[in-house]
């Protein structure tokens, strides 16, 4: 009963937080943020792009033209079409939807290029066009052309410029060598490129941009909330220490309800928080899913939405006994800052192998570190999100990890009894383990 | 049934190689006041905290009442330590129904007991306020509140007068007396010796972690006897330091204790003060507490 009463209350006191209320509110939303700016910004930024083209080849702007009628009217980028490359290639590298390019041609008879160039630019600055592009007579010899905007950072755009020049200029070259125009056609196909994640079950289609971008973002997730919980934990058991709260508590029940009751409180806390955002991102995903990013579809399923709270939990109870055997260990919050520095590296390193595992997710050392036990409950979901290892390896990671925290909870009760009651002087590390011996 | 409250026997703890409490024993009452009385640092924490379970003791042993301490004791005691705090943020409500159910009460209970002490203690506006909306002595008030919500049978207070003005003092020492009325064991520790000596039934003297004195306040001060003159008057003191025939005299300003080598010389002792300083009382009394501490101090006899 006490034991409860102790949870309820660090539970209580959790949840009533301002800073509790806030970021059980914000994450999500920075989550949507995350999940529908891309496509957002794609159909933002490409609303409609005009580029005024300077053609001193005569030949390149009504060739690419030529290749675009065959498109609605508007030049209507994607929506893909079995014979033309270009959108072919957009569609499969960048997923854009509704993009759209305009290609002005200007009369070039007569003037020269710096001084088309001097007038573009400052249309550009301007904002009556987009961007220019400065396709020279050489084009054929020099293989260089030159495209003046204000944004030059969208690849999409520039990609797409860029290829569909290369096959205009390749195929010219060719039919002037008088090469049968079926051999040009055969030879400028272009070639498709699909990304097949392979799952589990089945496969899908996903883009490997957005499933890393996702891996990282769901491990920094849960990067943060370990870290902060645990801070909250640290500063808790702190406050109770030198508040002398603790000899209340001590008087009034036994310190091992005190430690385990304060570690099951702010967990079901976190538990709740957690929750809380899992059917936020369901109902999202539910409700708007048009809206959304296949790859990301793909990728918040139900079962990664388990193992993230089962990861959440164990990493969960690996640090909060971390985090507060420290706040019980210090008297000041700068002492508290420096224990708790090595702590967060252990946090920190699987956050940057992390990063490794999203690119090599089956490597010995991913695999090796991911069953280290204070390392799997990012680790191991990491390479879960990435590539699933097989059941029998995520469920003796699992267990490891219980065995593990069960040692540290019966170690950090030991210490945390010493620990709350000494005043004073900072201890040594060695201090804090001889504590573990006193009866 | 068992008549005592609490028992120590020979208890020691040293830390770091220094002994702060060194071969202490006593015992209380059931239903009485006992002040654990002593300087800062003479051991009255460090011996209360072994009471408590909170340290552990490194020689002797401890009793309360008739059994060795055990987790469902904890219950039955209720504890005011040294230093205080309580959770800032939270509301004195959820303080009170928190700490009420670590000693195993009902929430319904504890609101309606807390209601009433609130109320008695004058913070009954305060009840949805949060802790550290409190003056210092209010947050004192509430944390004796605390200390007697579950109704225990033993209550042990470290210092409970330390931060309170003399209204609130008042109004502890009248709590505590009910208290003891409905037969309530009271350890009392603190340094305030003119205090102690209004309430107390018995006391424990220790100075440097050993005992100097023990037994009832009455029968300590009967051992001194009436040989002690108080007085109280106006003028300047400085020609005490001339008189052979005082063995000693403690000076608050306008109040003097005097003792002397023999009590014939008193009248000698009222003709020399009426001719120095302007007297407004001259009576034959028992020594102060804080008197007899000092004297037993300096005689470094451990009792």
């Amino acid at each position: 009963m006490k034991l409860i009463a102790v949870i309820k209350k660090e539970y209580r006191e959790i949840v009533k937080k301002k800073s509790f209320i806030i970021s059980t509110i914000l994450t999500p939303l920075i989550m949507a943020a995350f999940m529908f700016l891309p496509v957002m910004l794609m159909k933002m930024s490409k609303g409609e792009k005009t580029i005024q083209v300077a053609d001193y080849s005569g030949f390149i702007y009504e060739k690419m033209m030529q290749n675009e009628k065959t498109q609605s009217s508007e030049n209507k980028i994607p929506g893909k079409q079995k014979g033309d490359f270009n959108r072919d290639y957009f569609d499969k590298n960048t997923r854009a939807e509704g993009s759209k390019l305009k290609f002005n041609k200007i009369a070039t008879a007569g003037l020269a290029a710096e001084e088309l160039l001097k007038l573009n630019i400052q249309a550009i600055r301007a904002k009556k066009i987009d961007g220019f592009l400065l396709i020279p007579t050489t084009i054929k010899k020099d293989r260089k052309l030159f495209y003046y905007s204000g944004n030059i950072s969208d690849f999409e755009t520039n990609r797409y410029i860029q290829a569909a020049i290369r096959t205009v200029v390749s195929r010219q070259i060719l039919i002037e060598k008088q090469i049968n125009p079926e051999i040009v056609n055969e030879a400028t196909r272009d070639i498709e490129f699909e990304t097949i994640k392979v799952k589990k079950e089945g496969t899908a289609k996903s883009s490997a941009g957005i499933e890393y971008m996702m891996s990282l973002f769901m491990l920094a997730i849960l990067f943060s909330i370990l870290m902060g919980y645990g801070q909250l934990i640290m500063r808790g058991v702190l406050e109770e220490k030198n508040s002398r709260i603790i000899e209340i508590l001590i008087s009034s029940t036994d310190t091992q309800h005190i430690f385990y009751g304060k570690i099951i409180g702010i967990g079901l806390a976190g538990l709740t928080q957690v929750a809380i955002w899992f059917l936020f991102g369901m109902a999202l995903v539910g409700k708007f899913s048009m809206g959304l990013d296949s790859g990301i579809l793909n990728f918040l399923t139900l079962e990664i939405g388990m193992y993230f709270i089962i990861f959440f939990l164990l990493g969960f109870f690996m640090y909060a006994i971390l985090f507060s055997i420290v706040g019980a260990a210090v008297n000041t919050d700068q002492e508290a800052q420096q224990f708790a520095a090595p702590i967060s590296y252990l946090l920190i390193i699987p956050f940057v192998m992390g990063i490794m595992v999203t690119q090599s997710p089956n490597s010995s050392v991913a695999v090796i570190s991911s069953f280290i036990p204070l390392f799997t409950p990012t680790l191991m979901f990491m390479r879960i999100t990435v590539s699933p290892p097989p059941l029998l390896q995520i469920l003796s990671a699992i267990f490891m990890s219980l065995v593990f925290i069960s040692f540290l909870a019966w170690l950090g009760a030991k210490i945390f009894r010493v620990g709350i009651l000494m005043y004073g002087k900072k201890p040594s590390l060695g201090e804090i383990l001889r504590w573990i011996r006193y009866k | 049934m068992n008549e005592q409250a609490l028992v120590l026997k020979d208890l020691v703890k040293d830390f770091d190689g220094k002994r702060a409490v060194d071969r202490i024993s006593f015992t209380a009452r059931k239903g009485e006041i006992l002040g654990l009385l002593g300087p800062n640092g003479a051991g009255k924490t460090t011996t209360i905290r072994m009471i408590m379970n909170i340290i552990a003791p490194d020689q002797g042993t401890i009793e309360i009442l008739g059994r060795p301490f055990s987790e469902k004791m904890k219950n039955n005691i209720g504890y005011l330590p040294e230093e205080r705090g309580l959770y800032r943020k939270m509301k004195i409500m959820d303080v009170l129904i928190f700490l009420g159910e670590l000693k195993g009460l009902q929430a319904d209970t504890i609101r309606e007991r807390s209601r009433r002490l609130l109320q008695q203690f004058d913070l009954n506006s305060y009840e949805q306020k949060k802790v550290e909306e409190l003056s210092k002595g209010m947050a004192q008030k509430l944390q004796i509140i605390v200390t007697i919500l579950h109704e225990p049978e033993l209550l042990i207070l470290d210092e409970p007068f330390s931060g309170l003005d003399p209204l609130n003092i008042e109004l502890v020492t009248r709590i505590l007396l009910e208290k003891k009325k409905e037969g309530v064991s009271i350890i009392l520790s603190t340094h305030l010796m003119e205090y102690a000596e209004k309430i107390v039934d018995s006391l424990v003297m220790i100075n440097q972690g050993r005992k100097v004195l023990d037994g009832k306040l009455t029968e300590i001060k009967a051992q001194y006897g009436k040989k002690f003159i108080r007085i109280e008057y106006e003028g300047n003191s400085a020609f005490m330091s001339g008189l052979d025939y005082v063995k000693g005299w403690k000076d608050h300003g306008r109040e003097m204790e005097i003792e002397l080598i023999d009590l014939a010389d008193k009248n000698r002792l009222l003709k020399e003060l009426s001719a120095r300083v302007s007297l407004n009382a001259f009576q034959l009394t028992e020594p102060s507490l804080q008197h007899i501490f000092i004297r037993k101090v300096n005689e470094g006899v451990p009792a």
